[in-house]
């Protein structure tokens, strides 16, 4: 027995509890564990030797015991009626012994009635008998076995003698010699006869006693057939038994193996292994799946070495981008200090505080007074972008009211759109209820929008509108300008995103105003989109819930 | 009527210097202080009719000023002008909270801001 098949108990090769536990899976369970039977199918499993091999072996053995079954059954048969032919033969001589022992009988009755009777008749009745013995003798003769050969030459001889007697009575009888001829019966025939007789009882002696003894041999015979028969079918249903029990748990348990293992592997559990005693396909499989489970194990480290090296790395982009927003909000208020001097004195300038200013410098400090504002608001839009990427960006929410979001609007675009000439209007339903959401930041949007429109028109007009849509308010620009191609609308709300350069060029911006719209009207749970004919105008649209729910995620 | 005086909390001195030259052609007084500690003391020694606070000053911020202002009886009811930080949306919110009157964004137009005190503390 291969010596690690003893400590396969402990370490899983019995199989783990099944889900409901019958009597013959009970059985096989306390044949595995408490008797040598374990040892031996851990020993068949061991044995090196392709499942077919070992199968065909099994069924090899057992059909080798039922043709020993069948040889020595036919053997048995033989002997058996060998023995009652020799019955029958034994049977046979003693019905011939005493059929002769009979003519006999009748051959002495027959002399004795010729010495009454005196006739030929009767005389050949004698002999006639007398040929009836002789026939039966000889076959006896023929079959008798050597041993009694003796005494059947004895009886011959007897015989032989009687006949010489009987041809002389006979002759007497003819001849009238009555006297002389009882004599000879009285004196030789007759002791001839008790001769024979005696010779002939021994005859039928000796085949009744071959006959007792050839009957308690065949009754002895049977009983061993019997036995011999019951002890192989005893055996071979037995060896069947082992055989099965064992070449089938060899590859049950090893299957049940896999099934645990796999289990095992399925919920998590990578590198778990599998010990199956098995040299066979069995075997083999659980060489790949132990092959298989180390493979897992090692891309399960290295995954989960990667999502920690992620995490670790996402962590630090986390801390970068906080630290990026931090500084942009400090920047913002270091920024706009001396934006508000710059913008501050030249306002101041303007208006004359400081005196009269030249005719010649008003220009000038108009253009430093309109770069200044440039200035802040491209300052403006780059920190609400890092705000909004931060996720620190918080709406301050407010009852408003829509109207004023666009009469703001106009108000501060009106001078621009009458200075390119452009036809500019509002639309506001009067009906138009309040709304609540970040007001300022509502106002930027449409102001964005607005300020892209009359940017983006030459001639013709610009329209800004809102009315409300169900639970939403739909806030709307359209222009009769330059327009956007259909495949590039999706992608103008991403950021720093313009439409070719030359036409960057010559309008100006840096390509935030989009994507600030976009997040502060999702930042409203709302959405913005835009239709667009190239050469005939755009309109843009947002939507924002009538009444934005304090505490939304920023 | 005597002049109103007017406490400017700011510590950039451009800043300061833009509200002096402002108010020159006013009838308004102008005093100065340039952090939140000083404001507050300024504003108790002073009684001024109207304060302009910066809210992003050194030592006390000017929202906390703010509230020391607010609790404190003799300048509970000073109208008190917060100038905040457009970046920092939510500042206008939290600057009405700790009890300022009105706000202004930087960078603010000296005009609004002369419209916007002239409001409060109308000229004399
Ligand atoms: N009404 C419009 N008509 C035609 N093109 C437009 C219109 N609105 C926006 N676009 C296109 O979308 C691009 C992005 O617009 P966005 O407002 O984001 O940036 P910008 O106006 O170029 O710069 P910024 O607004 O930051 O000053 C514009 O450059 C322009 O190509
Ligand atoms: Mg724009």
């Amino acid at each position: 027995m291969p010596p690690q098949a003893a400590s396969h108990p402990e370490n899983g090769a019995v199989p783990a509890p099944a889900p409901h536990l019958g009597w013959g899976e009970g059985l096989a369970r306390f044949l595995l564990t408490r008797s040598p039977l374990g040892l031996v199918v851990r020993w068949f499993a061991s044995v090196p030797g392709s499942v077919h091999a070992k199968l065909l072996c099994g069924f090899m053995l057992i059909t080798l015991v039922l043709i020993a079954m069948g040889a020595t059954g036919l053997q048995i048969i033989a002997k058996m009626s060998r023995q009652s032919q020799l019955m029958h033969q034994a049977h046979d001589r003693g019905t011939w012994s005493l059929q002769m022992e009979h003519a006999f009988a009748m051959q002495m009755n027959f002399t004795s009635l010729a010495l009454i009777l005196k006739d030929e008749a009767t005389i050949a009745r004698i002999l006639r008998e007398n040929n009836r013995f002789n026939n039966t003798m000889a076959r006896i003769e023929e079959a008798s076995p050597p041993e009694e050969r003796e005494l059947i030459q004895r009886i011959r001889t007897a015989q032989e003698e009687a006949m010489t007697t009987v041809a002389d009575i006979a002759n007497l009888v003819r001849d009238g010699r009555l006297d002389e001829a009882t004599k000879l019966q009285v004196a030789k025939e007759y002791p001839l006869y008790v001769q024979i007789e005696a010779l002939i009882n021994q005859v039928v002696k000796i085949e009744q006693d071959k006959m007792d003894g050839l009957r308690r041999s065949v009754a002895a015979e049977n009983q061993r057939a019997l036995i011999l028969m019951g002890g192989f079918v005893v055996a071979s249903i037995g060896l069947a038994l082992l055989l099965g029990f064992v070449i089938s748990w060899s590859f049950i348990l090893p299957v049940r193996e896999a099934q645990g293992f796999l289990g095992r592997v399925a919920t998590g559990d990578f590198g778990a292994r599998i010990a199956v005693p098995n040299r066979d396909e069995f075997g083999v499989l659980a060489d790949h799946l132990n092959r298989m489970s180390r493979e897992l194990q090692r891309l399960h480290e290295d995954q989960r070495a990667a999502a920690r090296e992620l995490t670790t790395l996402n962590e630090k982009l986390k801390r970068a981008s906080m630290a990026k927003s931090e500084f942009l909000a400090s920047m913002s208020h270091e920024l706009r200090t001396p934006m508000n001097a710059i913008l501050g004195f030249t306002e101041l300038m303007l208006d004359g505080i400081y005196g009269e200013i030249p005719p010649s410098l008003k220009g000038p400090l108009t253009d430093v007074q309109a770069n200044g504002k440039h200035l802040l608001r491209l300052i403006n839009e780059v920190l609400d972008l890092s705000k909004i990427e931060a996720g620190r960006m918080e709406l301050s929410l407010g009852e408003y009211s829509a109207r004023d979001v666009v009469e703001t609007v106009t108000a501060s675009l009106r001078s621009l759109a009458a200075e390119k000439g452009l036809e500019f209007s509002a639309r506001v339903p009067e009906d138009i209820p309040p709304a609540v959401g970040d007001a300022k930041r509502i106002t930027q949007c449409l102001m964005n929008l607005a300020g892209n429109a009359l940017k983006f028109t030459k001639e013709g007009r610009v329209e800004i509108g809102v009315e409300p849509k169900g639970n939403t308010l739909l806030y709307r620009v359209s222009d009769t300008g330059i327009g956007i191609p259909q495949d590039q609308i999706g992608r103008l709300f991403e950021e720093f995103r313009q439409l070719d350069a030359t036409v960057a060029h010559e309008f100006g911006g840096t390509g935030l105003g989009l994507s600030i719209t976009k997040k502060f009207v999702e930042l409203h749970g709302g959405r913005v989109w835009a239709e667009s004919q190239v050469g005939k105008g755009s309109t843009f649209f947002f939507s924002i819930p009538l009444r934005v729910d304090k505490g939304r995620p920023t | 009527m005597s002049a109103k005086t007017i406490l400017y909390v700011e510590d950039n001195e451009f800043n300061r210097k833009i509200v002096r030259d402002l108010l020159a052609r006013t009838s308004y007084r102008l005093v100065e202080a340039t952090d939140g500690e000083a404001g507050v003391t300024m504003a108790l020694q002073e009684s001024p009719n109207l304060i302009l606070m910066d809210i992003q000053l050194p030592k006390i911020s000017g929202l906390d000023a703010t509230r020391r202002l607010r609790a404190d009886p003799r300048t509970a009811q000073v109208p008190i002008i917060a100038i905040t930080s457009y970046a920092l949306s939510g500042d206008d919110q939290k600057a009405l909270d700790a009890g300022a009157s009105a706000y202004l964004a930087k960078p603010y137009s000296p005009r609004e801001l002369l419209d916007l005190i002239r409001k409060l503390a109308p000229e004399s």
